[in-house]
């Protein structure tokens, strides 16, 4: 990055702007969400072609996609060398890299043997296309990894602040208090697959000590599509072979002047040849379309084994373990687990933006197929009751964007309780701490009133809780706050039957044993 | 006094009958005072009048805790969590007295940063000069010996115990069960740990924190109350429009007034009963001072 030119002028922007975004990606004192990265997951065509195939089905939240494929098919690859933020990333930590040549592994077929899987896994229903996703293996790495780390660190030497100082550290409270609500996340959530997000992420960088842009123009399928779309771009280089006078190009170009002749679909209109040709030869012009060398689809082998492996795959990675299973809970609003796999990118956004870090990525709980998709762990957050962020975030739909009344009458899944672990059952105790909390104005959890023994042979009035199931949305917040240390006195779990609860009429009449003093 | 040195004495005089430690400190007589009115501001600034102004409170230079209950994820006419206006005007006189700083917060059952922003709170405390709405720390938590009835020892949280003045503010509402929820449970907020595990003998409990984390004044929001489905409630018809405020340097006396807003006796409420048995309070409203305006 020596030179100025417009495309790192528009790369830097973008960058800012999905950092900004990135970091916006959260509860913000309102209860709209004005601007998400998924903003660049609606523009991606990958997440579209595979939502496509997936769903067999089109969303409108998808229009962006569809147009920027368009116009990538009209003026060529410009999103990988003016937007994609990832691409920015590995021109600015490139040039630290020592370049040692292509990996012969990942030269030829090797990028369609990474988008026709996919493709074809989601043509079985599975949608995988996010795990190689660009902009998802951004966000991943930084939602799940860099972002918590710096949150950490940060807080980490707040809190040693506040050792050495004690309350004297509220003379600097104010600046922290800028950083805390503009720059980290605001709660300390250790992440499942954080250290295999920060990997991929840190092996896409990795590759540029092969060539510069290696992912780019090797593997990622986000690029061989629009590659494809790009051979139809009328606009050509001219001259479209490297010049015997000079040959500087091979030199300058970050992708496609390997060969002799510029490879079309590798081009990413970084334009640094145009600006930095001695002799001001280099134009872009426009053209026959379908210019280009080699034929415009891989050989019918490549094509073929592609898709198949993914059929065949997306098939082979079904085992689900029951046990965990039952624990798989899906955001508010999710109402069919294929349909949910068939729509979710695994990009992380929803994750991101759970107020109470409620949503994890899914490692084995969902089988091999569900991995990174996003499931509520209620022990470690529920899921509030007033909040929709999840759904507004997410890029393809795959959780609805309900309104607050809507989203309240969800099925998450159903509360149970466990006698053996909750307390007025198990220790002949009063509690009730779940009933407390439970959001559901008539109440999901009640309590009946009885006199029993406990095991000391003491009269004791107690308060029995149970569920009522026709009033439970499965928010969790049940289970996350019962005192029972390790295992909750009462637990969440999925249900097939996702039917919304009945509209709330006022509050529906409580049982009146469930006062105990009335 | 210093807080601990008066801790001490506390702790010393419960060894005597509780009678003579109620003649000594309480004597001669708790007031309450109770204003009504629907301009709550008004009114809350009236129960203070009534019982000689904040400046009896609030010494010049003082760094004032208003701990009102924004617990939850409602708004204020759910009548979950206290009034904004209630805890404005308080934030305001505390300001007028000459406080340094008054600082307002709560461990909040739900989301903090909606709990804050919908209990209207937050607005109703923006831009004012010395008045901080914090979100709780958890470094900040002490742990602090109780030596009480069941609580050995509990995480309080520091700027509560540090503060010159601590000021509970609470919003009466049904509780599952303790009944009620007012002065005595509010200080739950300002408690670390597994709280939820003292619900097991909660009336002791809470009595073991106020005898540690004493209210210097205590003003309870009943502009409405919730009368069913607490702590949280979240439906209408569970609201009670009662357009009064309540203020005492007795926790006690002012649960027990605050009781009768539901129709109940303070013996009804084991909390206000085990408080009143351990010397922190009145609970017999005939042996209390009633001023009304
Ligand atoms: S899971 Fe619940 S709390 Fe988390 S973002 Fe979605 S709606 Fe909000
Ligand atoms: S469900 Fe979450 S991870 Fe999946 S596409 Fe939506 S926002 Fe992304």
């Amino acid at each position: 990055m020596k030179r100025i030119t417009s495309a790192r002028i528009s790369q830097l922007l973008f960058l800012v702007l999905f950092l900004v975004l990135f970091i916006n990606t959260e509860y913000r004192g309102r209860d709209e969400i004005n601007g998400a990265v998924n903003a660049f997951f609606r523009a991606d065509p990958l997440v579209a072609a595979a939502y496509l195939l997936a769903a067999k089905a089109f969303t409108w939240l998808l229009l962006p996609a569809v147009l920027l494929l368009v116009a990538t098919a009209l003026l060529g690859r410009f999103f990988c060398g003016w937007i994609c933020p990832l691409g920015t990333i590995l021109d600015l930590l490139g040039g630290r890299f020592r370049r040692r040549g292509a990996p012969s592994l990942f030269t030829g077929n090797a990028k369609y043997w990474v988008l026709l899987p996919l493709l074809g896994a989601a043509l079985a229903g599975i949608n995988l296309a996010g795990l190689l996703d660009p902009l998802a293996i951004l966000v991943r790495g930084l939602a799940f990894s860099l972002h918590p780390l710096l949150g950490d660190t940060t807080r980490g030497a707040w809190v040693g602040l506040y050792r050495v100082l004690g309350e004297g550290r509220d003379l600097l409270a104010p600046g922290y208090a800028l950083i805390r609500d503009h720059v980290l996340p605001f709660r300390e959530t250790a992440y499942p697959l954080a250290f295999l997000s920060a990997l991929i992420l840190a092996g896409v960088i990795g590759l540029e000590g092969c060539e510069s842009r290696c992912w780019c123009r090797r593997l990622c399928p986000l690029g061989t599509l629009l590659g494809l779309a790009a051979r139809f771009s009328p606009f050509n280089r001219r001259p479209e072979k490297l010049c015997a006078d000079c040959r500087a190009c091979s030199g300058l170009c970050p992708t496609s002047f390997d060969r002799e002749i510029l490879q079309k679909e590798e081009c990413i209109f970084c334009m640094e040849c145009a600006v930095r040709c001695p002799s001001a030869r280099v134009r872009f012009l426009p053209g026959s379309p379908l210019a280009g060398e080699g034929p415009l689809l891989p050989q019918r082998r490549v094509l073929l084994g592609g898709v198949i492996g993914g059929l065949l795959a997306a098939r082979f990675f079904r085992f689900r373990d029951p046990a965990a299973q039952a624990r798989v809970l899906r955001p508010p609003g999710v109402r069919d687990e294929g349909a949910f796999l068939a729509a979710c990118v695994r990009c992380g956004e929803c994750m991101k933006v759970c107020l109470r870090s409620a949503l994890y990525p899914a490692v084995l709980q969902s089988g091999v197929e569900g991995l990174y998709t996003p499931v509520l762990i209620p022990r470690l957050g529920y899921c509030e009751y007033n909040c929709t962020l999840c759904g507004q975030v997410c890029p393809t739909g795959a959780i609805p964007n309900l309104p607050v009344p809507a989203k309240k009458r969800e099925v998450i899944g159903k509360a149970v309780f466990d006698r053996n672990h909750c307390l007025p059952f198990a220790k002949k105790i009063n509690c009730i701490v779940c009933e407390e909390h439970c959001p559901i104005p008539a109440k999901a959890i009640r309590s009946r009133r009885v006199l029993d023994t406990d095991d000391q042979g003491r009269q004791v009035e107690l308060l029995v809780p149970y569920v009522v199931d026709e009033l439970c949305n499965g928010c969790g917040i049940c289970e996350n706050v019962c005192p029972v240390e390790g295992k909750a006195g009462i637990e969440v779990f999925a249900v097939k039957d996702r039917t919304p609860l009945r509209e709330f009429q006022g509050p529906v009449p409580v049982e009146k044993g469930g006062d105990p003093y009335g | 006094m210093e807080r601990r040195t008066f801790l001490k004495l506390v702790g010393l005089s419960s060894l005597f009958a509780e009678g003579a430690f109620r003649r000594l400190f309480a004597a001669p007589q708790p007031t309450v005072a109770v204003a009504r009115g629907k301009d709550y501001a008004r009114t809350t600034r009236s129960a203070l009048a009534l019982l000689g102004g904040m400046k009896r409170f609030v010494k010049p230079g003082d760094v004032v805790v208003l701990k009102p209950n924004m617990g939850w994820d409602r708004t204020p006419a759910q009548a979950a969590n206290t009034h904004p206006l209630v805890v404005r005007a308080l934030a305001e006189e505390a300001l007028a007295a000459g406080a340094k700083r008054v600082k307002v917060f709560d461990r909040t059952c739900n989301d903090e940063r909606r709990c804050y922003v919908q209990s209207g709170i937050s607005d109703a405390l923006k831009g004012m000069k010395g008045v901080e709405l914090k979100f709780i720390e958890n470094e900040r938590f002490r742990r602090v010996p109780i030596k009480g009835a069941v609580l050995p020892a509990w995480e309080l949280y520091d700027e509560a115990l540090s503060a010159d003045v601590f000021i509970n503010v609470p919003v009466a509402k049904h509780h599952g069960l303790s009944r009620l929820t007012l002065g005595l449970k509010n200080v739950m907020g300002v408690m670390g740990g597994n709280r939820g595990s003292i619900h097991r003998h909660l009336d002791d409990a809470l009595a073991d924190i106020n005898s540690v984390l004493k209210s210097h004044l205590t003003v309870i929001d009943a502009t409405r109350i919730l009368t069913d489905h607490g702590p949280q409630g979240g439906s209408p018809a569970d609201v009670k429009v009662m357009d009064t405020v309540i203020a005492s340097t007795d926790i006690v006396a002012a649960d027990a007034y605050a009781t009768t807003l539901f129709g109940l006796k303070p013996e009804d409420i084991p909390v206000t009963v085990a408080a009143h048995k351990r010397g922190l309070g009145e609970m017999n409203l005939k042996r209390v001072r009633i001023v009304t305006a």
